[in-house]
């Protein structure tokens, strides 16, 4: 009895010890990454055909960009993945890091009201009081100026927004500012604001489902999620002045209004000029960030070569409706790939 | 002369009462208490029975936008976490237990036992957060693991869960092992040590399964311990304890708090998995402790 369980203890030890010693010296392909969630879906069916191109297992975490900003600021991961550009402070904190525009979409207005029409209209101005808590009731006469005919509820407005650090918020709020100096003012733009109004939840599919269980409720959202969900979201008036809804061709015109990539490749698409009037105004890019010195730097660098080129195809990313990068964005994304080494 | 009634009346009469009332509340109790179980794991079950299928087991998250799908990287980061977590805390709960029951003095001894309870009810938050502080934040010059979340952190954290509850149903299973065995082993000329190893321990070990097994099921369910640990992982099977896995209960968590419907039902398909695994080990173990206290038992 005992030395039969002796030895069985000793095997357990032994296999135990093999099985760690055997993953620790196998190759590592194992690439982490955290961040975004407005990004995740595309990650999500990358993620396959990643394994199969190069035997990558990517490990993508949805935690939101602020939290995916600090992942890789500690070198939890081996990318972060923001849809929000990175403060001054923050490319200071993560010592080294380089963001680079790896997929382009739109924020979408979604929201859960009993008879509104599909694609429910709304401006800028209108969204700012909104999530201000100036309009508090769907049947509000600045809603129904704007969709003549519809029949709105008399239904408490519930907005509701991120808890977390979110680069949709980011997102949102950039185009808030750009077109109410009343949120700029009292509000700003930011990764986390303080919301005047509503109520919070965490990580895009949080705010879905918040919105998808409460009845009056508005939200600003990664237009895959709304889909996905089957949640009706708004057209918004652009600065041309028509009313638009997201999809792949207003992204697109929303990006090709703006040519010029600086150095730190942050680029703004929200609110574009009346010159765009096909251009969906709540677009934007979405960054992944590496550090540009990285033990992974040879994986990485084809990693995110692949998703530039490859992962652009519709197969990945047209039902998510991510919008293939412009010219000139890839130009200067694969010119920062480059500078990544070990 | 009247007939003697033994009715109880009066002072009798309201005692009788009372009795009654106090065992009908009694019983009352103890029924709400199973019954509240059964609703749990009923509604918990019936919730989630859909979403059991083979996929359930055996494959990752469905792609964004499409259906099925399963949780075998909760299903596998768990049972490596709970793995890691009995390989840290069994050697050292055990050899605890022997050194308070067999060679501490009585004074350290009762020392060790009312720590060891201080650190069973510790916040598990706190155990988190200090596993978080000491291996994840900081880099430990083993092989690469430190700075990073990872299953070894993780199964850290709840390993500091086990101990306590290893060790403390160790020393109560050795304190029933008779003292004859003991000294008829030294009557044989037996040397102390080989008295534990050879004696004792086969004796008890029956006893220090059953804590083990009750110790497993708490950390299969504990949350708050991987928050900081073994949170940051992606929807692959992964097996390497250098990386950030998968668990059970963070998955119930994130899917609970998801937009799709289908993921609510996997998250209750999930609880009902956690559930059954509890259920299924505290039977268990209520078993082997049965059969090493008759074993005991026949020993004396």
């Amino acid at each position: 009895m005992t030395k039969r369980l002796t030895i069985s203890l000793a095997v357990l030890a032994a296999s135990l010890i093999a099985a760690t010693a055997a993953t620790a010296t196998s190759k590592d392909t194992t690439i982490t990454g955290a961040g975004s969630s407005f990004v995740a879906p595309l990650v999500s069916t990358w993620t396959p055909a990643l394994g199969s191109a190069f035997g990558y297992s990517l490990q993508y975490s949805s935690v939101g960009s602020g939290a995916g900003i600090a992942a890789i600021t500690n070198r939890q991961v081996d990318f972060g993945a923001s849809d929000a550009p990175l403060t001054p402070d923050q490319v200071a904190g993560c010592k080294g890091c380089v963001q680079i525009p790896w997929a382009l979409s739109a924020t979408s207005i979604a929201y859960n009201v009993p008879g509104a029409p599909v694609h429910l209209k709304l401006n800028g101005k209108v969204l700012a009081a909104i999530f201000l808590g100036k309009i508090t009731t769907w049947n509000d006469p600045a809603i129904k100026a704007l969709n003549a005919g519809a029949d709105l509820p008399n239904l408490k407005i519930t907005p509701v927004y991120r808890s977390d650090g979110s680069g949709t918020t980011y997102n949102f709020t950039d185009f808030l500012s750009a077109v109410s100096p009343e949120w700029k003012s009292k509000v700003g733009n930011s990764t986390s604001v303080q919301f005047p109004a509503g109520l919070g939840a965490k990580g895009s599919s949080g705010v879905t489902g918040v919105v998808a269980r409460t009845d009056g409720s508005i939200t600003y959202v990664d237009v895959a999620y709304a889909l996905k969900n089957h949640i009706r979201f708004a057209a918004i008036r652009n600065a041309a002045g028509k009313f638009l809804y997201p999809s792949l061709r207003r992204i697109t015109a929303a990006a090709e209004a703006f040519k010029k990539v600086p150095a730190n490749n942050e680029v703004h698409i929200v609110n574009p000029p009346p010159s765009a009037p096909t251009a969906y105004p709540i677009s934007t890019y979405t960054y992944v960030i590496v550090p540009q010195q990285t033990s992974h730097a040879a994986e990485l660098r084809k990693l995110i070569f692949w998703a530039l080129t490859q992962g652009q195809k519709p197969q990945y990313t047209a039902k998510l409706l991510f919008a293939p990068l412009p010219k000139p964005v890839l130009v200067a994304s694969e010119k920062t790939l480059k500078t990544i080494h070990s | 002369m009247e007939p003697i009634s033994l009715k109880a009346t009066g002072r009798g009469r309201r005692r009788l009462l009372v009795n009654r009332a106090a065992e009908a509340a009694a019983v009352a109790a103890a029924g709400i208490a199973i019954a509240a179980l059964g609703v749990l794991v009923w509604s918990v079950f019936s919730r989630g029975v859909h979403a059991l299928n083979l996929d359930f087991f055996t494959k990752g998250p469905a792609l964004f936008g499409q259906a099925g799908g399963g949780v075998a990287p909760a299903l596998a980061g768990s049972l490596l976490l709970v793995a890691i977590a009995t390989a840290m805390a069994l050697p050292f709960g055990v050899l605890t237990a022997i050194f308070v029951s067999e060679f501490a003095p009585r004074r350290i001894g009762d020392q060790i036992r009312l720590w060891l309870d201080v650190l069973n009810g510790f916040p598990s938050i706190v155990i988190g957060i200090f596993v978080f502080a000491l291996c994840v934040k900081v880099k430990l010059p083993i092989v690469g693991w430190g700075r990073h979340q990872s299953a070894m952190a993780g199964g850290f954290a709840l390993a500091v869960i086990m101990l306590p509850l290893v060790a403390r149903a160790t020393m109560e299973v050795l304190t029933l092992v008779p003292d004859q065995l003991r000294e008829a082993s030294y009557a044989l000329g037996v040397s102390k040590w080989q008295t534990v190893l050879r004696v004792v321990l086969p004796t008890a070990i029956g006893g220090i399964l059953t804590g083990t097994t009750l110790a497993v099921a708490r950390a299969a369910g504990e949350t708050a311990p991987l928050l900081f640990t073994s949170a940051l992982a992606g929807q692959l099977v992964d097996w390497n304890p250098a990386h950030s896995v998968n668990s059970i209960p963070l998955t119930i968590f994130q899917y609970s708090e998801a937009p799709d419907e289908a993921l609510h039902q996997q998250a209750w398909a999930l609880a009902f998995v956690l559930i059954a695994f509890v259920l299924v080990s505290s039977l268990t173990a209520r078993f082997l402790l049965d059969r090493s206290r008759r074993k005991l038992g026949a020993t004396r």
